[in-house]
This record gives C-alpha cells, sequence and structure tokens, in this order.
C-alpha cells in the first residue's frame, strides 16, 4: 500500500510537471493572459477612473458584482497576479525540460557524422575523389572559402571534416525565456519594494514628504528644494516646456543640483523625480500698488508687497498686506473665502497711522459695503499681481528596473539570434565503396532555421568543391595539401 | 462543369466591380479638384494626400482588376501608380514634416500618414523581392482606408506637448510603424495563401454573412427609432465625454433617416444569406446569386458607413427625451462605427477569396512559398513590436516615472505581442503550416489594428494624445 502511494504520487507529480513543461498548457496561459487583459481595458478600471464616472457608467448591482470579481481592477487582482506566476512557472518548466537536450547539443557538437544520420540527412551531395587527402583538403579549401573554420575529426580509422558557425543560436530561445523572467523578477520587485507619489512644491519651498497614490505620506531621508520653476509656451499658447531647478537638501546642506524637464529627470540615490506638471498655487508672490497722498501734498509712490508685509509710506503712515482670497463672496457685510482656485481674488490692505493709531480697510477690488477706500490717508492703487507657482513633481522608487532593462537589452539580443542567426553545420566524409573501391567525398548540412537560404548555401559549397577538386590533382599533392590542413 | 459555370460568372462581376471602382475614381478626382479650386493652391498637403489617394486607389483597381480578370499588364501599370502614390505621399509627409519641425509621428493623423507610406513602401518591395504580385490587391484597400481616414481626422500641425518631446517617441513610433506595416504585408500574404490553398468560399460566404448581419441586426434593433431617425449616443465635445441625464441613463440624439438606410442595409445583408440557404438546400445555382448580392451588400454597406461617418461625426441632432439639440461625435458610438467598418472589411476579404481562379493561382507563388514567406514576415514583425515596446517602456519610464502601467494602449500593444508570440510558439514546437497558421496571422493583424484604432478610439488612457 505504502509503496503505491509513493509511486502514485511519485506519477502524479511527474504528470504535473509534464502538464506544467507542455507548449500546451503555456498556449493556454497566455490566452487567459489575453482574455483578463482584454477585459482590463474594456471594464473601467478604478485607479484611473473617478469613482463618479464608475457609477454613471455601470448600474449600482453590476458594479457589485464587478468590484467582488476584481474586474474594476483587473491589474492588481490576486487571480490576475496568480495567472502571471504560472506563465512564468510554465516557462520555467518548459526550459528546465528542454534545457539539458539542448546543452548537451551546445556543449557537444556532433563532429562525425555516422552511416544512419548520413543517410537521412538533408541537402546531401556525393562526389566523385581519387583518394581520401584530395577529398579532404578539397572540403577545407572549400569551407575556408566560405569563411569557415574546418577542423579535422579522427574517429578510430575515419576521418572527416567538421565546420560550424553561430552554435549559441540554439540557446537562443532560452536566452529569451530567461530575459522574460527577468522582467518579470523585476516587476515583482518593483510591486513589492517600488513606490510612486507625487511632490508639489512652490518655489522657494523645501520638502521630503512624498504623497503616495494610496494617500499615505512617505518621508525621504533628503528633502528637495525647488529654487525656481517655469512654463514655456508656444506661439497659440499651448505649453512647451515646463522646467524646474531643484536642490536635493540633507542635512541642511546642498548636495545635488538640477534643472529638470519633462522627459529628463533628477536621480538621487535610487528616488526619481520626474517633471509632471506645473501652475498657480494660489498665493501671491508680489503685488506692486501706487500710492497717492489722499491731502494731494506729497510725492506718488510706488511699492511691492507680499502677504502680512509692511511697507512704510511716510513717517506716519504704514500698509500692510492684510490678506488674500482667492476666490471671495460678500455676505452680510463679511468677506467670506468660497474656494482656493483662483477665480475671483480679492486682496485686503490695512494702512495704518501710528499718530493717530487709526486703522483705514482697502479692498481689492473695491467693495463699498465693506470699506471705503477713499477714507484711507493714502490712495491705493494696484498696478500689478504676481502669483506664485508651484511645480508638480511625480516622484518613484524602482529598485527592480534594472532587472527590467537588462531583461529588455537581453530580449532584444536574443531575439536578434533566435530569428537571425543561423546555427549551420556541414560534414565532409570520404566514403569507399566496398564493391568497387572507388572513393567519393560525401558532404552533408544542416541548419536550425531558414532552411531555403541555407539550400542555396550548400549548393555554392558543392560548386566550390567541385572546383577545387578540378585544381587539386593539378597544383600539388599531399605535402602542399597538408600545410594546407594544418593552418 | 462547376469551374466552367464559375469562369462564366466571372466577367459579369469582375466588370461591375472595375465599373464601381472607376465611379469611386472619378468621384475622388472631381473632390480633389473641388479641393484645388477651394484652397487656389496645387502644392499643400491635402492635395498631395489626394494625389496619393487617388494614386492609391487607381493601383488597388488595377490590382483588383488584375485579381479579377488575370490580365498580367495591370500589375505593371498597378505597381507604377503605387509608386506614384508613394511618391505624392512622400512629399506630404516631407510637407508635414517641414511644417512641424518634428518628423510625422505626434497625432493619429501624423502616424497614419507614417504607416501608409511604410504600407505601399513594403508592398513595393514584396512585390519587387518575393515576386508576390498581387499583394497590392489587399495592402492597398488598407492604404485607401489608411488615406480616407486621415481627411476625417484634423489636420492642423499641433506643437508637441512636453510630454511628446523625446527622441525615444521617435524611436518608439518608427518601430510601431514598420512593426504594424509588416503584420499587415502579413496578413496579405496570409489571405493570399488562403486565395492559392484552396480554401471552400461557401463556408466563408455564410460565416460573413451572417456576421455582417448581426451587425446590423443589432444596430437597427437597439437603435432605430419612429419615422426612420437613427439613435446615438449624445456626445459633450467640451468635456469630451457621454451626456447623461441622470447616473447611468444616457441621452440620446435622433439622426433622422438614418434608421431607413440601416435598414435597408440590413436587408440587403440578410440577402447573400438567404440565397446561400437555397443554394444548400434546393439548388446550386442560387450560389451565383448569392455572390452577386455580396457586391450589392458590399456597396450599402459602404454608403451606409459613409452616411454615418458624415452624419454622427458632427452637427446637432433633436433628442426624443430633452428639448434642444445636441451634438454628437463618431467617439459616442465607437460599436456602431467598428461594427459597420467590421462589416465592410468582412465582405472585402470575402471577395478576395471569390477572385480565385486558376491563372492567379498560376501568377501567385505556391502556397509552400507564401507560409514560409508570411513566416517571414512575422519573424520580422515580432522583433520589431518587442522593440516598440520597450522604447515605449523606456520613454514612458522617463516621462512618467513608470515603464508599465496598463493603460489600454499598453495591454493592447502586449495582446498583439501574445498573439504573434502564440503563432511562433506553434509553429515552431507544434508545426503549425498552411491555413491555420495563416489564421493566426489574420487574426494577429485584426488585433494590430484594434489597438491602432480601437484603442485609441474606444478605449480611454494615458495615450490620449496617440
Amino acid at each position: 500500500m505504502g509503496g503505491d502511494m509513493v509511486v502514485n504520487v511519485h506519477t502524479s507529480a511527474r504528470k504535473l510537471w509534464q502538464t506544467a513543461a507542455s507548449i500546451k498548457t503555456g498556449v493556454v496561459l497566455l490566452i487567459l493572459v489575453v482574455i483578463f487583459s482584454a477585459a482590463g481595458t474594456i471594464v473601467l478600471q478604478r485607479p484611473n477612473t473617478e469613482p463618479d464616472e464608475m457609477q454613471n457608467a455601470y448600474s449600482a448591482h453590476a458594479l457589485r458584482i464587478l468590484d467582488a470579481t476584481g474586474l474594476t481592477d483587473v491589474f492588481h487582482a490576486w487571480w490576475f497576479l496568480t495567472l502571471m506566476i504560472l506563465v512564468s512557472c510554465s516557462i520555467i518548466a518548459a526550459s528546465v525540460e528542454r534545457f539539458p537536450n539542448a546543452w548537451r547539443y551546445f556543449s557537444r557538437p556532433y563532429k562525425y557524422p555516422d552511416e544512419s544520420f548520413r543517410r537521412a540527412l538533408y541537402p546531401q551531395a556525393a562526389l566523385a575523389i581519387t583518394d581520401e587527402e584530395t577529398g579532404l583538403v578539397a572540403a577545407e579549401r572549400a569551407l575556408h572559402s566560405l569563411g569557415f573554420r574546418p577542423e579535422r575529426v579522427v574517429r578510430e580509422d575515419h576521418f572527416g571534416i567538421f565546420a560550424e558557425r553561430h552554435r549559441i543560436s540554439e540557446m537562443a530561445v532560452y536566452i529569451v525565456h530567461a530575459s522574460l523572467l527577468l522582467i518579470f523578477f523585476g516587476a515583482v520587485v518593483d510591486g513589492v519594494w517600488g513606490w510612486r507619489g507625487t511632490l508639489n512644491l512652490n518655489e522657494g519651498e523645501t520638502s521630503g514628504a512624498v504623497e503616495l497614490r494610496d494617500g499615505a505620506t512617505r518621508t525621504l531621508p533628503f528633502a528637495i528644494r525647488c529654487d525656481q520653476a517655469g512654463q514655456e509656451n508656444y506661439k497659440d499658447g499651448s505649453p512647451k516646456k515646463w522646467w524646474s531647478k531643484l536642490v536635493v537638501v540633507k542635512d541642511k546642506r546642498d548636495v545635488e543640483k538640477k534643472e529638470i524637464v519633462v522627459n529628463d529627470p533628477l536621480v538621487y540615490g535610487s528616488v526619481r523625480f520626474y517633471q509632471s506638471s506645473y501652475g498657480p498655487n494660489g498665493k501671491v508672490e508680489k503685488f506692486s500698488i501706487e500710492a497717492t497722498p489722499t491731502s494731494g501734498s506729497g510725492a506718488k509712490r510706488e511699492i511691492s508687497l507680499t502677504v502680512n508685509e509692511t511697507v512704510s509710506l511716510d513717517a506716519d503712515i504704514t500698509v500692510r498686506f492684510a490678506e488674500f482670497i482667492p476666490d471671495y463672496a460678500v455676505r452680510d457685510g463679511q468677506v467670506y473665502r468660497r474656494s482656493n482656485e483662483l477665480g475671483n481674488p480679492a486682496a485686503h490692505l490695512v494702512v495704518t497711522s501710528k499718530a493717530s493709531g487709526k486703522n483705514f480697510d482697502v479692498w481689492f477690488p473695491p467693495l463699498d459695503e465693506i470699506a471705503d477706500n477713499s477714507k484711507a490717508p493714502y490712495q491705493l492703487q494696484p498696478t500689478d499681481l504676481q502669483m506664485g507657482h508651484f511645480t508638480g513633481l511625480q516622484v518613484s522608487h524602482e529598485p527592480g528596473q534594472w532587472a527590467v532593462w537588462t531583461g529588455v537589452v537581453l530580449l532584444g539580443i536574443g531575439l536578434a539570434f533566435v530569428f537571425y542567426v543561423v546555427h549551420m553545420r556541414f560534414w565532409a566524409v570520404p566514403v569507399r565503396d566496398a564493391k568497387t573501391g572507388k572513393y567519393t567525398l560525401w558532404v552533408g548540412g544542416s541548419a536550425n532555421r531558414n532552411r531555403d537560404a541555407f539550400g542555396q548555401r550548400f549548393d555554392d559549397l558543392v560548386a566550390l568543391l567541385d572546383e577545387e577538386l578540378k585544381n587539386i590533382p593539378k597544383a600539388a599533392p599531399s605535402e602542399q595539401a597538408a600545410t594546407v590542413a594544418g593552418d | 462543369m462547376a469551374r466552367a459555370k464559375a469562369e462564366q460568372q466571372q466577367p459579369t462581376t469582375g466588370m461591375t466591380l472595375i465599373v464601381l471602382v472607376g465611379l469611386a475614381i472619378a468621384f475622388l478626382l472631381f473632390m480633389a479638384f473641388l479641393n484645388v479650386v477651394k484652397s487656389g493652391n496645387l502644392l499643400n498637403e491635402t492635395n498631395l494626400l489626394f494625389a496619393a489617394l487617388i494614386f492609391y486607389a487607381g493601383a488597388g483597381a488595377l490590382y483588383l482588376g488584375f485579381g479579377v480578370t488575370g490580365t498580367e499588364s495591370y500589375v505593371k501599370f498597378a505597381s507604377l501608380a503605387t509608386w506614384l502614390g508613394l511618391i505624392a505621399n512622400t512629399a506630404a509627409v516631407a510637407h508635414r514634416w517641414y511644417e512641424a519641425g518634428h518628423p510625422p509621428f505626434a497625432s493619429v493623423y501624423e502616424m497614419l500618414l507614417s504607416f501608409v507610406w511604410t504600407l505601399a513602401a513594403l508592398t513595393l518591395v514584396a512585390e519587387k523581392k518575393y515576386g508576390v504580385k498581387v499583394i497590392g490587391t489587399v495592402t492597398m484597400p488598407v492604404a485607401i482606408v489608411g488615406v480616407v481616414l486621415m481627411q476625417l481626422l484634423r489636420t492642423e500641425v499641433h506643437p508637441l506637448v512636453p510630454a511628446l518631446q523625446s527622441t525615444w517617441l521617435h524611436v518608439h513610433v518608427t518601430l510601431a510603424m514598420l512593426a504594424y506595416a509588416a503584420c499587415a504585408l502579413s496578413f496579405a500574404l496570409a489571405m493570399m495563401f488562403l486565395i492559392q490553398d484552396k480554401m471552400k468560399t461557401e463556408t466563408f460566404l455564410a460565416v460573413t454573412s451572417a456576421s455582417t448581419l448581426a451587425i446590423y441586426a443589432s444596430v437597427v434593433f437597439t437603435r432605430f427609432e419612429r419615422w426612420g431617425g437613427l439613435s446615438l449616443v449624445a456626445w459633450n465635445p467640451e468635456q469630451k465625454s457621454e451626456v447623461f441625464l441622470s447616473k447611468g441613463v444616457r441621452l440620446f440624439v435622433t439622426i433622422p433617416d438614418l434608421g431607413w438606410l440601416m435598414m435597408l442595409a440590413l436587408l440587403v445583408v440578410a440577402s447573400p444569406l438567404v440565397f446561400y440557404g437555397l443554394a444548400r438546400w434546393k439548388n446550386k445555382d442560387f450560389l451565383a446569386l448569392a455572390n452577386r448580392a455580396v457586391f450589392l451588400s458590399i456597396l450599402i454597406q459602404v454608403m451606409a458607413l459613409a452616411m454615418f461617418l458624415v452624419r454622427a461625426s458632427d452637427g446637432s441632432y433633436p433628442s426624443l427625451d430633452a428639448d434642444g439639440l445636441f451634438a454628437t461625435s463618431l467617439a459616442a458610438s465607437p460599436f456602431i462605427l467598428s461594427g459597420l467598418v467590421g462589416g465592410v472589411f468582412l465582405s472585402l476579404l470575402y471577395l478576395l477569396l471569390l477572385w480565385r481562379r486558376p491563372d492567379l493561382e498560376r501568377l501567385l507563388p505556391s502556397s509552400d512559398n507564401l507560409d514560409r514567406i508570411t513566416y517571414k514576415t512575422i519573424c520580422l514583425a515580432f522583433p520589431l513590436l518587442t522593440l516598440m515596446i520597450a522604447a515605449g517602456a523606456y520613454w514612458a519610464n522617463q516621462t512618467w516615472g513608470s515603464y508599465w502601467s496598463w493603460d489600454p494602449k499598453e495591454t493592447w500593444a502586449a495582446i498583439t505581442w501574445l498573439v504573434y508570440a502564440g503563432y511562433l510558439h506553434m509553429r515552431v514546437t507544434r508545426g503549425w503550416r498552411g491555413r491555420r497558421a495563416a489564421y493566426f496571422a489574420i487574426l494577429g493583424f485584426a488585433v494590430v489594428m484594434f489597438t491602432f484604432f480601437g484603442v485609441t478610439y474606444l478605449l480611454p488612457g494615458l495615450h490620449a494624445y496617440a
């Protein structure tokens, strides 16, 4: 009984392995990946859709089912991950199953063709020769002139010539599959240890707190300061370029500086900062006003303020920029902040006389029900309002991306070998006919792909051999042939 | 006997087609003339494109003529027309490049321009190098559809938004165009293979007519309104979204009279299937009628598609559910649009099979050779697809800080890659040859087309500018 169990387990394990390694399993898995990822592009996905839009698109019931099955976030669903793991397993199993054979083929090239191999090989040809040596020398010369490096193979009492090129091509498929696994590995590393987020900085601001996609905050061991940021426009007003001058601040020292633009990130340690947006931050950078004394005596003055800054207009009078409201509304004699969107801004200034201790409110735009601007000892006139800007940075940490890029490069190389590098082999063996005692030179060739082009090449070789065989008896017999063979 | 009968029936159908194509060219020439008169400028991009269109159409017609009649001299003129079209196309690309200051890869319009160019160039290569003379019968219609689509899309030069200012963009898109053109070529070769491989046409007829019938039936049954209108979802052009009356309830507008046309199309499209049924159960002779009905159905389908494109692309229409006029857009009716295009395409594929004639078979390379060349083009397309995806990933990493974000375009590029990977595995390890491999190549191209057009218009995503 126990023995049977062991055998059963053994056979079912073997069966499982064979199923995993079969091409059929691989193709079925690929079809599943195709179906589910297609579903992930047709069903709206939660990560890139507003909740409102989701509710518009599907009924509550349908949405509940879609959410429960994970179809609203296919690419992060556990079953999709499982599928990808199964694909990896299938690739590994298929490669492990087939690799030993291929490796044997690769590491111990088949150099001397035996009789049954010679009978079955295509293409092949037989040429009449006078003796073994002539045939071998002719074969060597012909292969040389085709750019091969022929070698003489000695097996007991037989001789042969073997030449090959691009044996590595036999391994190409494994390079391709290994590189795919490397890419998957990198992606998994990034999925587990990597993170992405955004960092919005006002000009002059320093921060190391990155807002992650799930809403959490990640504090970096260093901080980033944005010295300056800007936008250049095309003539039609659409943005041409966004740039930010960033400084990495560590232990209160500036350790690195870079002006980044879209497509050219700042890399510090393993964290990358990408320029992704730029825009007004709703804060005032500079508010310029023209001040004229109400009494009419005294000169006109041009001043500029930031929020909460106080400037003296003369020995007695000062003006303070009390408040800036990006979007205001007036109700019951009060000014409210309606939102933080810069749409309908109002500025509140306070003019103070030290001597009288009186404060005068000044509003722009003039709000007559709140304050009478003309009562102030100075008449103020706004001339310019410069808003501050923020730069939007994407921050990402992808520790696995080196595996991904290495995999991609390997994949490219592997595919180039798979499709365009042909493993070609040629054999030449002098054969003596047992009945007549005459010699013929048996020539055969094989290629692992692109066999039509190889057939042409083989025909070329045979033609060359023919030529060589005609020349050799005239040119020189064995001594010269031996030197050629030796080189 | 049967073959002799087929021979007799050919000249009439052949003539019908040539007349149709001739009319189409005359119409295009007329449009081109109007355009030149309107702009008063001969050498601008629109005119160059029109020239390319006319030459491609001419080439297509001649290739068709060759396919139908087997007159070899047609091919010479067809390649001449393709050359001329390619020259006009090159000039249009150069003009665009000069005007925009960047290679023409930044929008769907510009990519189509490059795609059509590559396709025409590859057609000539296939013809000259591999001797696949009739390849143009498949590639030229694709090129024509491409140029016609370009006329529908806007053509202003847009400056590149910051994300697109990267060398990797050009690498990515160049590779994509090369890969897609190679896929188109492999598709054309697979079709040639099916012709050469003596595939039975009747089954294909049944499948084609049933699918087109299903398309029109679903359009008519779900969208036909009283008094012959056709309901389409209203579209808000500013927000680029559908218009909702309330949660989950879309606002529909009714385009007058378009419903009648769809109804007519439904009836005409149904007729080949009826004749096929009759041929199956009563008398084989009905097959000839079924084939003619297919020609008629193509005509009506093209008309329905053209009217749909013209009327649904812009304009304001009344709605039954709300007062006032509302706009609609092709983007609001993606499934109807793709259904109509798919129907025409399927029927055209059937036409191609129908022209299988002994002399055409003689002119084509052997089916073994076609099979091998199809495989070779896919061996070219697959590494290009791989590099295209890799370059795109690298570029995305430079721009968005992430090499893979599963946006629909990316996902579909990966699906395309997987389909071709499946093809290669089946071929190399299972020895899939011939018809199954040809079906696979056709499927692969269908997926490519969906990735190229379908994703852009049907599915939302990051690739908004592509």
